[in-house]
């Protein structure tokens, strides 16, 4: 049965942000003025790299069940892709970190936050949050050139961990390509398989267009029918897999077994429930 | 005469370090003829510092424990007490990286079965013992070439990634009472007392589902290598779960 792997230091699972940082992420998302997509996509992105490294974390030591790359495309001035990785020390051709170096390459930020003493009051405390991404907005789209990068990436380390549950990539943007239409490119990411089953491709849609949010569509008749993208997004998503299907059920998210890892105008709390969502399809760590 | 000097076995799930177990046991023969205490222990991976509490929750079930006859919510929660103290006092607090801060405030988390014995056989030739148990750590005995007890679990279907479990943090332990299970009864001669940790507690109920006697197997067992070998060939096999694995066998003659 595939997405069955177990996860463990010898056989990690690997997974692959791809973020848009063209021009247009510079946009309010629709419905919530004043939040860039931009700022929600970087947020959340370190908000899920922070939970990856906590499900690791063992206390003092962190286990490596997990390797991670960041993958952010726009272009110059010139309409020149510009494919950057968003680890430090790594390249867009070898984009990944084992999560003990993730965590060391982050930036560890200081913030007074308000948190439950535990009695039905609040109490102030200093916490540390990670970052690693940087809002970031410029230029074009090259979508099909990011889906390429990937490729290659995730061919190298498929090659290497043969029998590893499959990468799972989550694809953060606004939909719209510049270079091309990039389904070819996403059906040829979703054709690479582990012994274990296909890539997982998921794909976070943030649009300006005003439309109720979708979650884990199992057909395109769910989606809104004013963004010309989100056909295009929800064929260029995998279906969920057990293990997340049965996250999502737990968190009484309605989901079929033909949902797919796709979400349109997620607000902050579903965009971090989804990336949770696809990450804990890679759950059996041992 | 008397209780067996115990034979203990573990070994660490594959792919981890030997001191990364997270499995404890510990064992007191008090030498003035008091009871027997064993205690077996799973950390949960998932949460920090786990396997300091396993070992503390064992150790504290041995050597600190009250009569388990008298065990009632108030007196597990101040036992537990000393040893959430102990557990804070290992954590190395002001060390702790970003990435295990907030894990180690929630706590860490272990299963527990301890039981108590007798030494030596009372007036009628029999051993009392009591046992509690939080989770999925078995204890099992073995009487005339028959498994004629199963505890807390007694079926391999009970089995799942979600046991009840100890917290280091006390806020995290408020619906822990109805989850304790207490069991006493009477050991005879010749009986086979075996605590087990879950991937072997399960194995050893799939197998007598089968119609097996999985205790000759482990019986014929002689040295931890022998038994790390053989625990490594079933999860090959995928008969058992790669987890820590854990075994204590006690013979009453």
């Amino acid at each position: 049965m595939p997405y069955t792997a177990d996860i463990s230091r010898a056989n990690p699972a690997c997974f692959l942000f791809l973020l848009d940082q063209s021009g247009s992420m510079q946009q309010a998302l629709a419905g919530q003025p004043g939040q860039r997509k931009m700022d929600q996509a970087a947020d959340a992105i370190n908000r899920i790299l922070d939970t990856v490294a906590q499900r690791c974390s063992q206390g003092m030591d962190i286990r490596d069940y997990f390797v991670i790359g960041v993958i952010g495309y726009n272009t110059d001035g010139t309409g020149r892709p510009v494919i950057s990785s968003g680890l430090q020390g790594t390249s867009p051709e070898q984009p990944f970190l084992p999560i003990s170096q993730v965590v060391d390459v982050a930036e560890v930020v200081e913030r007074q936050v308000k948190e439950s003493d535990g009695a039905g009051g609040l109490l102030d405390a200093t916490r540390r949050f990670p970052v690693w991404l940087h809002p970031r907005a410029e230029y074009g789209t090259p979508m099909c050139q990011a889906f390429d990068t990937a490729f290659r990436a995730l061919e190298d380390w498929i090659a290497r961990y043969p029998d590893s549950f499959p990468p799972i990539i989550i694809n953060v943007s606004d939909g719209a390509a510049s270079d091309g239409n990039p389904e070819r490119q996403a059906q040829e990411l979703m054709n690479l398989q582990t012994n274990d089953g296909n890539v997982l491709l998921f794909n976070v849609h943030l649009s300006e267009v005003a439309a109720a949010p979708v979650q884990y569509p199992d057909n395109v008749g769910l989606l809104p029918q004013n963004d010309e993208y989100a056909a295009q997004m929800f064929r260029m998503s995998s279906s969920l897999p057990e293990s997340s299907r049965n996250q999502a059920q737990i968190l009484d998210l309605p989901v079929s077994e033909n949902s797919k890892g796709y979400v349109f105008n997620a607000d902050m709390t579903a965009l971090v429930q989804f990336l949770d969502i696809g990450t804990r399809a890679a759950s059996n760590l041992q | 005469m008397g209780l067996q000097p115990p034979r203990r076995f573990g070994t660490a799930k594959a792919g981890n370090r030997p001191d990364e177990c997270e499995d404890a046991s510990w064992i007191s023969y008090p030498y003035n003829g008091g009871p027997a205490r064993i205690a077996l222990g799973d950390g949960a991976s998932e949460s920090a510092f786990a396997r300091d509490w396993a070992q503390i929750l064992t150790r504290a079930f041995v050597y600190g424990l009250p009569d388990l006859s008298d065990l009632d919510s108030d007196a597990l929660a101040v036992w537990l007490s000393h040893g959430i103290e102990a557990w804070n006092r290992a954590v190395p607090w002001e060390r702790i990286p970003w990435h295990g801060e907030a894990k180690t405030r929630a706590g860490a988390l272990a299963t527990l079965l301890g039981m108590t014995v007798n030494q030596m056989p009372n007036r009628s030739g029999t051993y009392p013992w009591q046992a509690m148990a939080v989770g999925d750590c078995c204890l099992f005995v073995v009487r005339d070439d028959a498994l004629v007890l199963s505890f807390p679990l007694e079926q391999a279907g009970q089995f799942d990634n979600a046991p009840p479990l100890i917290c280091s943090n006390p806020a995290n332990n408020a619906g822990l009472w109805p989850k304790v299970r207490q069991l006493n009864g009477e050991f005879l001669p010749g009986d086979l007392i075996l605590l087990a940790s879950d991937a072997l507690a399960c194995w050893i109920l799939q197998q007598r589902e089968s119609g097996c006697r999985p205790w000759e197997t482990l019986l014929s067992l002689r040295s931890n290598e022998e038994w790390s070998d053989w625990v490594q060939a079933q999860r090959g096999q995928r008969v058992m779960r790669n987890d820590d694995t854990t075994l204590v066998a006690i013979k009453v003659e």
